[in-house]
């Protein structure tokens, strides 16, 4: 695929002609950090906390969606479809994350017809990270600040200007008219690329843990690891791969609707019978829940693991609570099971 | 647009029928609004469905019916919000309905074999639909010997009373009721938990299914007597509940491990769940 040499003054121009016609949402300042909101100019991107507060999976999967409408009589009506959208500034591992999401509600089984024309409209301009948060754990995982899966195109700062890959056909009609890339970029981009991962110093074996996860089921260190863990669901609201809902009725003024919005398998209410018997009822059953689904159930669902190492579940515990220190535990055991 | 597993049909209720003394169990006898809905709805016993009333909320329900009677039949308790509302609704009302969602109870592999139905309670819907579906001549001659246990609490709580005394009667069935306890009722049948009595009345499990559904209770108790009989834990199967809000494998609730009940169930074997983490 087509990579380009952007300059800034290039980028400005072509976020300004995407800004006039389409949806543009980017990271911007806010409270301290950065989080996603729709831009009028290029001015309002803010990069520079790494990585956004909340993920990118709300534009695909809102946090509350209107899934239906019912009229007088009770039938339903579904909401127009969202207008084309474009996410600049999308950090590759939640790229990566949005790929898991896709693929769980799109390509597994019955489709989503929500994420599905969701997915559709959605164009994703990446930024590599050149530089990393302390939280952040990508490259433990065996993926890099540089990734490109999930992506149309990705951009890369490299000494003022940005390195521009194309990954879609999507992502190369919008490089159309730019110069190509010359071998000293690429040979400084992988330079930016190696000294990038090597801030991360973890290495975790995913496959072994996902391979032997099965047999801890009944492990005693759950009781242990999810000692001070609250089940305020904050690891999982801010979760990008993070994908159950609820679904609830609202009326208002004598109209109703269907929506559904973020659950949590934290929360104890959550696999309750209505008979009052709850196969999780402790807190550590969930909390073993959450593990099992990043690292096992999701593999044997979608052939993914869906822990990308953003490091959000991380810095936004309460109870600090560090899945690093987690997977490194049961990675332990698992080592000490052979003996 | 792409078809929307989310969207309720539009159902008329029918019938209405109290089934127990409590009064807390009814049934719905539904009709599709439009025809083009009826002759899409197809389904195979095991399956279930959301029943959706505007404003109120949706519920998963086994469908109680067999696939050829003309009306979809749901048995429905009363517990909570949703239920109440349901269970106010009157005959002639409009509710909605999606699915049928999940597998169904394995009837390809029951060919050829005698079927021991095992349940205990108010989940005799999906295996009523079950018996229903076996007994027409047609289907009939495709199996061996039927075998069906059903236990309440007492004589009241059995689920429909009528179709009981006539299947009682049928001599392609054979149809074994009992209740927990008596407490001075009038009951000329069985008096027992339904494990011991399936361990009186010992069907043999040479060449046969067990179809087992009931509450957890009941279903712990049945497994060893089923072992003890000599049924395998691949011919034994389960159809579980777990909450769910979607029924298509999306919103994560009904996970057992890596499996959802909603889509890779309702109906196990005890051979998969053996396999699986206990949380159903």
């Amino acid at each position: 695929m087509k990579a380009c040499i952007v300059t800034r003054n290039e980028l400005t121009q072509l976020l300004d002609r995407l800004i006039s016609h389409v949806d543009v949402y980017a990271p911007v300042r806010e409270k301290g950090t950065a989080n996603w909101a729709k831009i009028s100019s290029v001015d309002e991107v803010y990069l520079e906390a790494v990585n956004s507060r909340e993920p990118a999976k709300g534009f695909i999967f809102p946090r509350c969606e209107l899934l239906m409408r019912f009229d007088k009589n009770g039938n339903p009506i579904v909401p127009a479809p969202i207008q084309e959208q474009i996410l600049f500034g999308i950090r590759p591992c939640d790229a990566r994350a949005l790929k898991v999401l896709e693929r769980f509600f799109v390509q597994d089984g019955k489709s989503d017809p929500y994420v599905q024309r969701r997915v559709e409209k959605t164009t994703l301009i990446g930024m590599a990270c050149n530089r990393t948060a302390p939280t952040c754990f990508c490259f433990a995982l065996g993926n890099s600040p540089h990734d490109t899966e999930g992506l149309d195109l990705l951009l890369t700062e490299v000494e003022g200007v940005f390195l521009a890959e194309a990954v879609t056909e999507k992502g190369e009609k919008l490089l159309a008219d730019l110069s190509p890339a010359d071998e000293t970029v690429l040979r400084k981009r992988a330079a930016l690329k190696s000294k990038v991962e090597s801030e991360i110093n973890e290495r975790f074996d995913v496959k072994k843990l996902q391979g032997k996860l099965p047999q801890l089921f009944k492990h005693e260190v759950w009781e242990v690891l999810s000692l001070s863990c609250v089940n305020c669901g904050a690891c999982t609201f801010l979760c990008p791969t993070c994908h159950c809902f609820d679904v609830t009725d609202e009326t208002m003024r004598g109209k109703s609707a269907r929506y559904r919005v973020w659950d949590s398998c934290q929360f104890t209410l959550y696999s309750r019978h209505a008979s009052g018997h709850n196969p999780r009822f402790d807190s550590s059953s969930r909390y073993r829940n959450r593990m099992m689904d990043k690292f096992y159930y999701t593999t044997e669902q979608v052939g993914l693991i869906s822990c990308v190492g953003c490091g959000r579940c991380i810095s936004a515990c309460p109870a600090g609570i560090d899945i690093r220190q987690t997977v490194a535990k049961l990675l332990r055991i698992i080592d000490g099971m052979g003996k | 647009m792409m078809s929307n597993p989310y969207l309720p049909l539009s159902m008329r209720i029918e019938k209405v029928t109290i089934e127990n003394d409590a009064r807390d169990l009814k049934t719905f006898d539904l009709a599709f609004v439009n025809e083009s809905d009826r002759q899409q709805f197809q389904f195979i016993p095991g399956q279930f469905a959301f029943l959706s009333i505007a404003g109120t909320g949706e519920a998963p329900f086994g469908i109680a019916s067999a696939p050829h009677e003309p009306l979809v039949k749901f048995t429905v308790k009363r517990v909570g919000v949703f239920t109440t509302a349901l269970h106010e609704m009157t005959e002639g009302k409009i509710i909605g309905m999606r699915g049928p969602w999940g597998n169904s109870y394995p009837f390809e592999l029951m060919i050829g074999k005698d079927v021991v139905i095992v349940s205990g309670g108010f989940s005799f819907t999906t295996l009523r639909a079950t018996i229903a579906h076996l007994l027409p001549p047609k289907n009939r001659l495709n199996f061996g010997k039927i075998t069906a246990i059903y236990g309440a609490r007492s004589p009241g709580e059995l689920l429909y009373k009528e179709e009981l005394r006539a299947w009682e009667q049928n001599p392609d069935l054979d149809l074994i009721l009992c209740v927990d306890r008596l407490n001075g009722a009038d009951w000329p049948k069985r008096e027992g938990l339904v494990p011991n009595v399936l361990k009186s009345v010992a069907p043999k499990a040479e060449n046969a299914v067990a179809l087992v559904c009931g509450p957890p209770i009941m279903i712990k108790y049945t497994h060893p007597v089923l072992a003890e009989l000599g049924f395998s834990p691949d011919r034994v199967f389960l159809s579980l509940e777990n909450r769910m809000k979607c029924g298509i494998g999306k919103c994560g609730h009904c996970n057992i491990g890596p499996k959802y009940v909603c889509k890779d169930g309702p109906v196990f074997s005890y051979d998969q769940l053996l396999n699986l983490p206990p949380e159903y």
